[in-house]
């Protein structure tokens, strides 16, 4: 006894590191059981696992209105992408038989074969304001990323839709020349997309400057799928030097090219707005979807571990009450 | 047998050459006509359509030359089998007749001429002669706009 209490410190630091040991390995062992059976032995734990399944509940009731409100816009969405198509096609049936190519000539190849080189692209990437509808941002902002990596010419980017926005302006922040918000809170108009082409058309030369113009938006291949899509867009001389514009029997004095291409860029980017809004739509009933079934397992999971948990204490408070009221005896 | 199979090739050629020409025959104005919202003909037949183009007042029928049209606001007149004829009144937009005697017409509104209300038309018509003289030079503008197309209206109605 003297000389423990002499030399105190080994002793008290032996069984220091035991305890630890001990308490480690119950620790351990407590993790295992836990992952095993799911279940552990306090009251702070059933409180834990209480307020997280009801947070889990309200996730999956959030996540399951959200799936309704994406369902039944979906319908009004789909209806503007058809629409749009249409419009969309009248314009392209011009084109193609026009045989207009996104190839400008220079003046002293007017004549001869179009050349391929292109100095100054104009991107107009379409996507919105609003997330949770899993990957279909990013993907339409890494296309045009990879695009603008590949590619040696100047490019200037017109974002619309400001996740589009944030996540180019990230990588290529001199590149992005113009940007739009406010963009998918409905199904998009017309005069959304008149007032969009203004803007265009009034900040930058499209007319001019560049001799090549790309749509990038997501076109919903099915009601579960989409695809990144680029378009072509043609200004008032890539018209007017169509090879075939000669078939068209056009009056000369009247600018109908100008006029043309401003009537179409606005169509156009209406009908990739409503194209990618449909993807979006239907992209965002999926995620939502997906997340409302992921918190379903997670309460059928957290449920069982909740009442196996709640069984655990009542059987504990048992076990006291009989071995208290055995001593009395 | 020899003969058999030359009558077979016979009838496959003949056969080839009867669809050709049905195809010809067939092969009447169709009209497209797309707004933004709302497709009202989707490739259908027809026996003509009156536009009112830029360049005048103008009627296509099959086999039209191929053209590009600006539209200005006016009536669309659309003939579809000769008797029943159904009138549109267009905010303006863009026609493009196309080799194939398909006609694409796209305008940025287009309503039915007998769902406007003359009395609306006038109680519009004089708010806008009002703005008309305002000293603000946009306003004026549109309300000169305005005017014509109101005045259009009204005489489409008459």
């Amino acid at each position: 006894m003297l000389s423990r209490l002499s030399n105190p410190t080994p002793i008290a630091a032996s069984s220091q590191m035991i305890l630890r040991t001990v308490t480690n390995q119950m620790k351990w062992k407590l993790s295992q059981q836990q992952h095993v059976m799911g279940a552990t032995r306090n009251y702070a734990t059933l409180k834990e696992v209480e307020t997280r399944l009801k947070s889990i509940k309200n996730i999956e009731k959030i996540t399951k209105t959200m799936k309704i409100v994406a369902s039944t816009r979906l319908s009004k969405a789909e209806k503007a992408k058809v629409t749009a198509k249409m419009i969309d096609e009248a314009d392209k049936q011009f084109f193609n038989n026009a045989e207009t190519t996104d190839h400008l000539k220079t003046p002293e190849e007017l004549g001869a074969t179009p050349t391929e080189t292109v100095n100054k692209e104009l991107i107009i990437a379409i996507s919105s304001d609003k997330g949770l509808c899993g990957a279909i941002h990013s993907s339409l902002a890494r296309r045009v990323r990879n695009y603008l990596l590949d590619v040696k010419h100047e490019c200037d980017i017109v974002a619309i839709g400001d996740k589009m926005k944030m996540q180019l302006l990230r990588s290529h922040p001199d590149n992005v020349k113009l940007a739009f918000n406010g963009i998918g809170k409905d199904a998009p108009t017309f005069q959304e997309s008149a007032l969009i082409t203004e803007k265009i058309m009034n900040t930058l030369n499209v007319d001019n400057a560049y001799n090549k113009i790309s749509i990038y938006f997501n076109d919903p291949i099915t009601s579960l799928s989409f695809e990144p899509t680029i378009k072509p867009l043609f200004n008032s001389l890539m018209i007017a030097q169509s090879p075939a514009i000669g078939k068209f029997d056009i009056a000369q004095d009247e600018n109908v090219p100008r006029d043309l291409f401003q009537y179409t860029f606005t169509n156009q980017i209406l009908t990739a707005m409503a194209k990618g809004y449909a993807a979006e739509i239907s992209a965002r009933r999926n995620a939502m979807d997906n997340a409302s079934k992921n918190a379903g397992d997670m309460i059928s999971r957290y449920s069982i571990l909740y009442n196996r948990t709640r069984q655990a204490v009542i059987t504990n408070e048992l076990v006291d009450i009989i071995t208290g009221a055995s001593t009395l005896d | 047998m020899l003969r058999l199979q030359l009558s077979n090739s016979l009838k496959v050629a003949k056969r080839t050459y009867a669809d050709n020409a049905a195809s010809t025959i067939a092969s009447g104005l169709k009209l497209h006509f797309a707004l933004p919202h709302e497709t009202l003909y989707k490739g259908s037949p027809v026996t003509q359509v009156n536009l009112p183009a830029q360049s005048g007042k103008l009627g296509v029928l099959a086999n039209h030359v191929p053209t590009v049209e600006q539209l200005t606001p006016g009536v669309v007149e659309v003939l579809e089998d000769g008797k029943t004829s159904k009138k549109f009144f267009i905010s303006g937009g863009f026609a493009t007749m196309q080799p194939d005697s398909l006609l694409c017409v796209t305008a940025v509104e287009a309503f039915p001429l007998d769902s406007f209300s003359p009395e609306n038309i006038t109680q519009l018509l004089n708010k806008a002669k009002e703005k008309v003289s305002s000293q603000d030079e946009k306003v004026s503008a549109v309300a000169k706009l305005q005017i014509n197309v109101l005045e259009d209206l009204q005489n489409a109605l008459k």
